[in-house]
């Protein structure tokens, strides 16, 4: 029974060639372009998310409390505290440092620290603005691969740490090149004006705004001589380990609030929030387009299939007439839609699929299209994502698509009666 | 004669020629309003980011934007202000005199800037007064009277009726030093404007300052701010070349780049989409064609030529595109005019546009004729295109099996 | 003069020398300029004229200065700026200004801006006298009137300039032409000291003239004439205390 429902499919199919092909050709074109877009928005999205996780936030960020609305350095982290706990005649802070217990906790990846101050940076030229960073190399290349994001010079301070890495736009303000010196100024703990010259020793684009225009990163160790900073920092960024998702991430930042109340600890969309809106608007976006080209694509098959239908009004008459079920020919109808929809989404999904590995391995550099990409934090080159769910939610498409369409055509079916048909015939 | 005839199938066929007329008057709607939905959001992000502060047309001594230092000032503000009234395409103007200056209160310093403008004049070329949200704006003969950023406010801890003080140098670079008084609090949205921004009357600050008839800038009110470049073109030349005529394109050159990227993939994005419209057209388009094979056979039994009915088809479908476009065009506009008197209202996505620097959150439409014909005969040629391949194809089918085609 | 006779003496023995004694005896050249510039104390008026492509003005002031390290500055002329105060001990610097009565910290960013809309930065008089623990100092060449002297900031000072070339009057031990040059080696401000007077038993330029070389800067300059020095004697250490801004503003 059922091999004979998907040979007069199938039949009925190829006797129109030009209509089936085209509609499956519609389909796999529009799931195509659908896929190319959402794979490419989402690697853009995903993209800046990441290089503010990388360059900065982590998936957690720990500041001492009202340091962000103020930065001082007499608002700082200490990593070797202990949690808030109950001791004999108080409040006391025992039990292993905020920094052991992040490196013994599984869901911990890497955490880094970092020393920040914001000052002056000058050349016998310019003078601007900065904030200087004192960073180790060694754990922000595990945590961010910061390496990655140098353009010119090398990912090291030099054996004395007297090298410095310095945002890209920054270096074009102060017109400075590698191996340029530099002056960084800035008022130290005790409120002293305190300096040091330094040589630009990398140059790096992380298209972190904030980082590009006024990072001045340089030898944590260094940072705390200049600022007379002994310990404690400004900031301790942690990453996730792969395997935890969003609920481990609350997890623990209700575990780390909890256990230092004096400390704030922030996800990165806490400290990103536009970053986080790009992303839920990005996909509010992908899923009203998806609609909207399911939903044409729907109507294209539904016009075929109403064709169809219609055409066949007295074949069905004479299958009724010999006693086929109705059910039969309903079945009919819905195999070959299903099979050009099928058909055009294993189509689609191929080269969609395929086009996207090709943009995930080798980027699409979009900067042909605009000079202006990179000026607004976006990387020229964009690397696209793969996510089964493209796949998985256009199958669903697809075929909502064509039940729907099937769907009206068999009322138009059922209405015209199709035993009066012969009849007339 | 194949113009009646052409007709008279479009009406014989009335159901299938109404479905197309439908499918092509969406589109062309979808068409329309997408594009005046994406040059009217941009527009009304860049008209709140100029109208703001920067304004259409910024006038300063020349190299002043790029070395903005107290060399290149406007040294006489009467007699360009005098010029500019004279100018039919100025509506109105306004000086402004920047200088960055520390403001202190109790030993914690801050820098910022501080402004000079007159506070009527200013009213008629941004939105500065309009962006107060406690106390009130300056006034006409106000004196150390301080008009301070929210951000800035609260940077330095003071509120209405508060006092604080600066120290800056004049515009002959003598030193400048005075307390003030605040006495409203303005918030545009723009983060870094309001946390570095301050303002006063200019006839007070040009008495401290040292800067009587001279400003860093002279704002221009163009009459028509789409003739804006026009216009800096022309009072670049009026002004000579002691003096610099920016229009907002150029002062504003990343936003508009910003917004030519978002146009960029808008039009990726709508490129999917008609792609997927331009395959559904051709299978409608084939599906007609075919009902009315046997119609064409019997015609070309008859004696009619292939390139008769060939004609015949196209003028059909170039008749019924055009009815298409038209209500789609119809449909699309009314749409856009709707939108572009009625904005709509984004709460949610401010953050989203302070990235860029913007404070917005009512976007409307632009309802732009010539954008919309445009966009007709954008859409026009698409549906004309897509009909060619069915049509061409049922056309090359001899004719005696096109009269047994079932 | 002394000088003169043993180093003529020598000057074949020197060039064998390593370079270090070279480099020793340009820091001990330094040292002396230092000293005498600043003296053990001093109390000075001085004028200050700043001449810009289209206009001057010339302020007068008095300064109080201990070593190197305290020094205290008050406007007495014009009249809208008499009374403002500056204070620098070791590197920090307030301003008091009597119109708004506040003490003012200049903030780091500040340090490089431009003290009293001079061609001297904040920064200059905080550090002016850092020229011997800065650099590296190096004798180029001298002749009977003059030691030219070659400084190269020591790797980590904080200071921008690539190098400073000095010129050193022999007679008194005092600067005649200090010359900043950037990292590439371009010119970038020319400072000259001349007129060199007695006041007391200290020798003094009693003219000061800073040029700044570079194109956006063209047509500036800053004049300093001294009008009366008194040098080493006494001076009340209260002058260098955060109070005095205020007290000695009248």
């Amino acid at each position: 029974m059922s091999s004979l429902v998907l040979k007069m499919a199938w039949a009925s199919l190829a006797r129109r060639p030009t209509r089936s092909l085209l509609v499956v050709l519609m389909i796999a074109v529009s799931l195509w372009g659908l896929l190319l877009m959402q794979g490419i928005y989402d690697g853009m999205t995903e993209q800046m998310i990441s290089n503010a996780i990388r360059s900065d936030a982590g998936h957690l960020s720990i500041f001492a409390r009202g340091y962000r609305l103020d930065p001082s350095l007499d608002l700082l982290v200490e990593p070797e505290q202990g949690p808030a706990q109950e001791v004999a005649g108080g409040l006391g802070n025992e039990g292993p440092g905020l920094a052991a217990s992040l490196a013994a906790d599984p869901r911990v990846a890497s955490h880094v620290v970092r020393l920040r101050q914001n000052g002056l940076v000058a050349t016998s030229h310019y003078s601007r603005h900065a904030e200087i960073i004192g960073v180790e190399l060694e754990g922000e290349q595990l945590q961010g691969r910061l390496a990655d994001y140098l353009t010119t010079g090398k990912y090291d301070f030099g054996p004395k740490g007297k090298g410095a890495i310095i945002g890209h736009k920054l270096a074009a303000k102060l017109q400075v090149r590698l191996g340029g010196k530099i002056v960084v100024s800035a008022q130290d703990r005790a409120g002293e004006l305190a300096g040091t010259a330094l040589r630009v020793s990398g140059i790096i684009r992380t298209n972190n705004m904030g980082l590009d225009e006024n990072a001045v990163f340089i030898d944590l160790a260094r940072a705390r001589g200049l600022l007379g900073v002994e310990s404690g920092v400004s900031q301790l960024a942690l990453l996730l380990a792969k395997g935890y998702g969003e609920e481990d991430l609350a997890a623990l930042q209700g575990e780390l609030r909890a256990g230092w109340p004096d400390l704030a600890v922030s996800r990165w969309d806490e400290l990103y929030p536009a970053l986080m809106q790009s992303r839920v608007l990005m996909r509010g976006f992908s899923l009203v387009v998806s609609g909207l080209v399911f939903g044409v694509a729907g109507l294209g098959i539904f016009g075929v299939m109403l064709v169809s239908v219609l055409e066949r009004l007295r074949e069905f008459g004479i299958m009724l007439a010999i006693g086929a079920g109705l059910n039969t020919i309903r079945k009919t109808i819905l195999l070959e839609s299903l099979l050009m929809g099928l058909a055009g989404f294993l189509a689609g999904a191929l080269a969609g699929g395929l086009s996207l590995l090709y943009f995930r391995r080798f980027g699409l550099d979009l900067s042909v299209f605009s000079e202006a990409l990179a000026e607004f934090g976006m990387d020229a080159v964009t690397y696209a994502i793969i996510r089964f769910s493209y796949f998985s939610e256009a199958l669903a498409a697809v075929i909502l698509a064509t039940l729907v369409s099937v769907y009206f055509s068999l009322r138009v079916l059922g209405r015209s009666r199709p035993m009066a048909v012969i009849n007339k015939g | 004669m194949l113009l009646e005839l052409a007709i008279r199938n479009i009406r014989a066929h009335g159901r299938r020629s109404l479905l197309t007329i439908l499918l092509g008057a969406v589109s062309t709607g979808l068409l329309v309003f997408s594009t005046a939905w994406m040059d009217g959001s941009h527009a009304q992000m860049i008209r709140n980011a100029v109208e703001i502060y920067p304004g259409y047309l910024q006038i300063t001594g020349a190299s002043f934007r790029e070395s903005p230092s107290y060399e290149h000032l406007i040294f006489d503000v009467e007699r360009l202000s005098g010029l500019l009234a004279r100018e039919p395409g100025v509506a109105d103007s306004s000086p402004r005199f920047e200088s960055f200056v520390l403001f202190a209160r109790d030993e914690k310093a801050v820098g910022g800037m501080l402004t000079g403008l007159v506070p009527a004049r200013e009213a008629a070329v941004s939105r500065l007064r309009d962006s107060l949200v406690a106390g009130r704006y300056l006034e006409k003969g106000d004196s150390n009277q301080l008009y301070l950023g929210k951000e800035l406010a609260r940077r330095l801890g003071v509120g209405v009726g508060d006092e604080l003080a600066f120290v800056g140098s004049g515009a002959d670079y003598s030193f400048a030093a005075d307390r003030l008084r605040v006495v409203g609090i303005f918030q545009t949205g723009l983060f870094d404007f309001d946390a570095a921004s301050a303002f006063m009357a200019k006839d007070y600050f040009d008495t401290i300052m040292a800067a009587e008839n001279q400003a860093t800038h002279i704002i221009v009110q163009p009459r028509d701010p789409g003739q804006a470049p026009e216009l800096a073109r022309r009072l670049a030349t009026l002004l000579g070349p002691e003096y610099q005529a920016a229009s907002w394109r150029e002062t504003m050159a990343p936003l508009v780049k910003a917004m030519e990227i978002d146009s960029l993939f808008g039009y990726l994005t709508l490129a999917v989409i008609f792609i997927v419209i331009f395959f559904v057209i051709m299978i409608y388009t084939l599906l007609l064609v075919y009902a009315r094979i046997r119609e064409i056979g019997i015609m070309r039994a008859l004696g009619t030529t292939p390139g008769q009915v060939l004609t015949l088809l196209l003028l059909e479908s170039a008749l019924l595109g055009l009815l298409s476009v038209l209500l789609g065009g119809l449909i699309g506009g009314a749409f856009a005019y709707y939108y572009s008197v009625h904005p709509m209202v984004f709460a949610s996505m401010e953050e989203q546009f302070r990235q860029y620097g913007l404070a917005v959150s009512a976007i409307p439409a632009a309802f732009a004729p010539l954008v919309i014909l445009r966009d007709m005969a954008l859409m026009y040629l698409l549906l004309l295109l897509s009909t060619l391949y069915p049509i061409i194809k049922v056309n090359g089918l001899p004719p005696i099996e096109a009269i047994h085609h079932v | 003069m002394r000088k003169n006779g043993l180093l003529g003496g020598v000057i074949c023995l020197l060039l064998l020398l390593p370079q270090p004694l070279w480099a020793s005896e340009a820091q001990e050249i330094i040292t002396k300029v230092v000293d005498n510039l600043d003296g053990k104390t001093a109390v000075l008026e001085f004028r200050m004229e700043v001449k810009t492509r289209r206009s001057k003005r010339t302020m007068t002031m008095e300064s109080y200065s201990q070593g190197h390290d305290r020094s205290f500055v008050k406007i007495l002329y014009p009249r809208k700026d008499a009374g403002i105060t500056f204070l620098k001990v070791d590197k920090a610097m307030w301003q008091y200004v009597p119109r708004i009565e506040k003490v003012i910290k200049i903030p780091a960013s500040m340090m490089l801006q431009s003290w009293m809309g001079s061609d001297f930065t904040n920064d200059d008089l905080v550090k002016e006298s850092s020229l011997a623990d800065d650099y590296e100092s190096r004798l180029i060449s001298e002749d009977e009137r003059s030691h030219l002297l070659e400084l190269i900031p020591r790797p980590e000072a904080p200071v921008v300039w690539g190098k400073i070339i000095m010129a050193v009057s022999r007679a008194h031990y005092l600067p005649e032409k200090v010359s900043y040059y950037d990292e590439e080696g371009g010119l970038v401000r020319e400072l000259y000291y001349r007129e060199v007077r007695k006041f007391g038993s200290h020798f003094y330029p009693s003219s000061w003239q800073m040029i700044p070389r570079t194109p956006d800067k063209a047509g500036h300059e800053t004049n300093i004439t001294v009008i009366k020095a008194t040098f080493d004697e006494p001076v009340d250490p209260a002058y260098f205390s955060k109070r005095a801004l205020k007290r000695f503003s009248r």
